[in-house]
């Protein structure tokens, strides 16, 4: 294993970036989000997630991939370029990588999605394991380590003074020989203090899931007979129809199609939606198959927990990664639904 | 230049326009330099775009045995289909596809069939039929029921009253909603009609596409005279962007519409979540 | 004196029991120690699950628009703090709700705990429960220990600034009022006011690049009333989906454009944002130049009174044509 001395991280930061995009979480107005950093950044790896997942670097809010020109009655097409090269996600929270895997398959999955599969090919990540995870934290729900992301390229560890170093894929063995003469070897000792927090880590995130009751097991096929369960004539009501939900989500994948520009010429864009916005199925008679709130609430957790694992052998397209907990401003808690639909305490 | 994007269109050339009735245009669509843009099986679907305003999806209703061109039956209710029905003959618009399942042409090899259209819904049927003639000796007795408003609603005039009528082993039943001036036709629901022709679900297989509320009483009228749920076809329409099952918003329970359908038979629906 | 839970929670009970109104809408305590959310409760066995401490954030008036529709002539029973009556007060003068059938029940209110800002100094860890004692809050934590810090410290930014903490509507008061010792409020705008042209548009060029268009401080806003709003509208499209700095500016100056003169200060849209996009502050410049040229206007404090921008006088000041 290699580390990296915190001192050392700025000229570490400044090679990457000479050799890409970097993206970081940065903090701007006392807001943490992955963006390009540029010297003299507020860089925050303290902060465990970021409003925002990292998913933007590889299916960015909004995107162009058409560009048009129309003279008279000819009209021409040119597809856009998605990727401006090569770029690195650095400090990826072991959840956020587990929802790009959950993107990967939607979007790799015939017919391939070659705008995302040529970004994510794009991309070296980087992970930062999770020392202090937050109260509503629960990737290990789904089996997911606080501590370690197996998915990325290469894992991190904060141990104090210096980030532990270890590649995982071929991609991290590269980026790993080509900033050698920054990286260290790792004592034992070191090792050992990682090994500990991430048994700490994932001891918390356990201890929690014990205490509330998260546990999936089932989840899915309980699911299966609940599309006329009571739970969403409760749950719906307070809910106020935003997009927090499902834009800060590291699993959400829908969006949108449109045109912007004038006749002569324009693009065409694909940009994040969501299945809480009433017009996102309302059809051209004005008829609408998720008329209420109710029925988009129902569709989200529908889909994570019951939809996506089955299409996608019984993997969720939740990762515990507790944004949507956190951030929706009636509290609507997913952890809650996991436990009236699951029903079944974990553990003791 | 890299692969080519499932979200990019062809551009394609509109060759002919036809008037069906006062908002429903027939476009027929060939490739810049002439020929089909695709090969495709009945039932299946394209986005047809029209930047800047958009792009929109539509069934296809040429058969594949029309081996020069795609044609499309358009009503006009927004953006997309007002642009389109602006447009003259000889305008380029861009065109993706084939998307969706389409029919089982196949499975169906030897069995009687029976469509049921309605309104525009004709159009992904009419892909079907035509298919059937030109493969006549594949399928067995054809029955066409076909229901508008008003008799000027139809659409594939000619197919209705002179082709199809002229077919080997084969019925067209034309009807109104109501009674209206120069009609001596049959006045009645397309659901009733059917019910009063007594088909009998003996090797049949039933194909129906319409507005929600006639397949809802036309599939309530074909379990009363016995047809099982496998032996009932139909397609749906959901509001839909990617057409390949990413964009997420045309799912019904597990399925998404746009490659798992947009055909599915009566069973396969009675197993999903009502909400469509 | 009875605590007011109970007296919260006896009130429904009662409501309901008597048939006096089929909904009662308060809050209640989610799993985690922040969640108090808006409650529906018909029936009276269920308003144990009513709840009152220092986290009753979500304004519940709102609701109405969608409950009221929903329920014919039913009546509804709802709490409401300050900022709620002022909301209710507002729907009431836009129309979009219907006094004789809402029960108001009014809760003075000394401010709310903003939870980032015990989560900021760690002050969040295993904490189980927030409570209000005088000037303090108490934490409790898991292991039954307590902590007591300065409440001041820890309320809303737009509840030290709160000038009418005391609901200005009600059927019947529950609890003492509570004294009102505002913040100035407009020290904020001020500030940016002072800024010249071109650093005051970068600032917000800045601030609005974050926002991710979720829609969250729209519709949690109780004078975003409409019932077809202009950013939903298909055709004509006014607002395309690309997040990117025209259409982002178009949406806020737009939104705050529309609930000008009708925005209560309730300050709910800056506390939903995910991005912490200062949304109050543009709503408050438009208040303080209301103020400034028609004279002094407190929207949803009384709804007969004569709305600036919608009352046409000869001697309006019309500044902005004579420059
Ligand atoms: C599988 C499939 C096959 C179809 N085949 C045909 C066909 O053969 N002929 C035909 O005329 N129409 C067909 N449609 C319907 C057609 O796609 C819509 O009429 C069209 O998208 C409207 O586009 P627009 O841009 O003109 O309207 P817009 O301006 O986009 O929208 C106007 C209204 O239409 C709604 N809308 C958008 N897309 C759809 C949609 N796909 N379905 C329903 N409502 C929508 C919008 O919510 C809006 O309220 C089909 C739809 C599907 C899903
Ligand atoms: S669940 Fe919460 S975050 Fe999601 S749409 Fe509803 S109110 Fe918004
Ligand atoms: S559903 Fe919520 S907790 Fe699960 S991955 Fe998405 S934002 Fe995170
Ligand atoms: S359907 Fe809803 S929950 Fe599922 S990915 Fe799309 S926006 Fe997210
Ligand atoms: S709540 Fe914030 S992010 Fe959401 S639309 Fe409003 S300003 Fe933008
Ligand atoms: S239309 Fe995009 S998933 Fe079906």
């Amino acid at each position: 294993m290699k580390k990296v001395q915190k001192e050392k991280l700025e000229d570490l930061f400044e090679r990457l970036a000479g050799d890409g995009v970097l993206y970081l979480p940065l903090e701007e107005d006392g807001v943490v989000n992955f963006a390009p950093w540029k010297k003299g950044a507020r860089v925050n790896l303290e902060a465990l997630n970021t409003v925002l997942p990292p998913k933007r670097a590889i299916f960015p809010q909004t995107e162009t991939y058409m560009r048009f020109e129309t003279d008279g009655k000819k009209l021409q097409i040119e597809q856009v370029e998605p990727v401006e090269g090569n770029y690195f996600l650095f400090g990826v929270r072991p959840c956020d990588m587990a929802g790009i895997k959950v993107l990967d398959k939607v979007f790799l999955d015939e017919p391939e999605d070659d705008i995302y599969s040529r970004r994510r090919q794009a991309g070296t990540i980087l992970s930062l394991g999770c020392n202090d995870p937050h109260v509503s934290c629960f990737c290990s729900a789904f089996d997911l380590e606080p501590g370690f992301a197996p998915d990325a390229d290469v894992a991190l560890w904060d141990v104090g003074e210096v980030l532990l170093w270890k590649p995982l894929s071929e991609k991290g063995e590269k980026l790993t020989s080509s900033v050698e003469d920054l990286l260290e070897d790792a004592s034992a000792e070191e090792e050992r203090a990682a090994e500990e927090q991430r048994n700490s880590a994932a001891a918390t995130v356990a201890a929690a899931a014990r205490e509330h009751g998260w546990n999936v097991e089932g989840v899915e096929e309980a699911l299966q007979d609940m599309f006329e369960a009571e739970l969403w004539d409760k749950l719906y009501r307070r809910c106020l129809g935003c997009g927090i939900c499902t834009y800060i989500c590291p699993t959400c994948h829908c969006f949108d199609v449109e045109d912007f520009g004038k006749w002569q010429e324009g693009e065409r864009f694909r940009c994040w939606d969501s299945c809480m916005f009433e017009e996102f199925t309302l059809h051209a008679s004005g008829e609408n198959p998720r008329p209420t709130q109710k029925e988009r609430v129902r569709q989200r957790f529908m889909h994570k927990l019951c939809y996506y694992p089955s299409n996608f052998e019984g993997l969720y397209a939740c990762v515990g990664c507790g944004r949507c907990v956190r951030q929706c401003p009636v509290s609507i808690d997913i952890t809650q639904v996991i436990k009236e639909v699951g029903g079944v305490k974990s553990g003791s | 230049m890299a692969r080519k994007s499932t979200l990019l269109p062809e551009v394609a050339v509109v060759e002919s326009i036809r008037q069906e009735t006062p908002n429903i245009k027939t476009f027929r669509v060939v490739s810049p330099g002439g020929g089909k843009p695709f090969e495709h099986i009945p039932g299946q679907c394209a986005m047809l775009s029209t930047p800047p305003v958009g792009e929109a999806i539509f069934s296809i209703t040429s058969s594949p045995t029309e081996k020069e061109h795609l044609d499309f039956s358009i009503v006009q209710t927004g953006t997309v289909t007002n642009y389109l029905h602006e447009i003259e003959e000889g305008f380029e618009i861009g065109i993706r596809g084939p998307l969706g399942n389409g029919f089982p042409v196949e499975e169906v090899k030897g069995k009687d069939l029976l469509f049921i259209g309605g309104g525009i819904g004709l159009a992904p049927l009419r892909s079907f039929i035509n298919y059937c003639f030109d493969n006549r000796e594949d399928y067995g007795k054809i029955d066409i029921l076909y229901g508008a408003r008003t008799p000027d609603d139809m659409i594939q005039k000619k197919d209705l009253f002179e082709l199809w009528p002229q077919q080997p082993n084969t019925d067209v039943y034309l009807t109104v909603d109501k009674e209206c001036e120069g009609w001596d036709g049959k006045v009645a629901l397309a659901p009733h009609y059917c019910e009063e022709l007594a088909f009998t679900p003996e090797n049949k297989v039933t194909v129906t596409c319409g507005p929600p509320i006639m397949i809802k009483f036309v599939l309530e009228a074909l379990d009363r005279m016995g047809f099982t749920p496998d032996q009932v076809i139909t397609t749906l329409e959901l509001r839909m962007k990617c057409g390949v099952g990413k964009c997420g918003r045309c799912n019904i329970g597990e399925k998404y519409v746009c490659i798992d359908g947009p055909v599915f038979t009566y069973a396969q629906l009675l197993e999903m979540p009502p909400e469509y | 004196m009875k605590n007011l839970q109970d007296t919260i929670r006896e009130i429904a009970a009662q409501s309901l029991a008597r048939g006096e109104v089929e909904l009662v809408i308060g809050w209640e305590k989610g799993d985690l120690w922040w969640q108090s959310y808006p409650a529906f409760i018909e029936e009276e066995k269920e308003a144990d699950r009513l709840i009152w401490d220092p986290l009753c954030v979500p304004n519940l008036s709102r609701y109405l628009l969608q409950e009221l529709s929903e329920m014919d002539e039913k009546k509804i029973a709802l709490f409401v703090k300050g900022c709620d009556a002022l909301a209710f007060n507002q729907l009431l003068q836009d129309n979009r709700t219907v006094r004789e059938r809402v029960v108001l029940y009014g809760i003075p209110c000394d401010g709310l705990v903003d939870p980032s800002k015990l989560e900021r100094e760690g002050l969040d860890r295993d904490l189980q429960e927030v409570e209000r004692d005088g000037e303090e809050l108490v934490l409790k934590a898991a292991a039954g220990e307590e902590k007591r810090v300065p409440a001041k410290d820890y309320l809303y930014d737009k509840c030290l600034t709160c000038r009418y903490p005391n609901p200005v509507a009600y059927d019947q008061m529950l609890g003492e009022t509570v004294p009102v010792e505002p913040e100035e409020r407009f020290t904020g705008v001020r500030k940016l006011e002072e800024l010249d042209y071109e650093d005051r548009f970068s600032y917000w060029a800045e601030q609005f690049s974050r926002c991710i268009r979720c829609f969250a401080c729209r519709n949690v806003c109780p004078a975003c009333s409409c019932i077809k709003c202009v950013f939903d509208l298909q055709e004509p499209r006014w607002l395309g989906k690309a997040t990117e700095p025209s259409e982002n500016a178009f949406y806020h100056i737009i939104r705050a454009y529309h609930v000008a003169g009708r925005c209560v200060d309730c300050g709910e849209c800056s506390r939903v944002c995910p991005v912490d996009i200062p949304l109050q502050e543009l709503n408050r410049k438009i208040i303080l130049d209301i103020n400034e040229l028609y004279g002094e206007y407190d929207a949803g404090v009384d709804p007969e009174q004569e709305a600036p921008l919608i009352t046409y006088k000869t001697d309006d000041p019309a500044a902005f044509t004579e420059s």
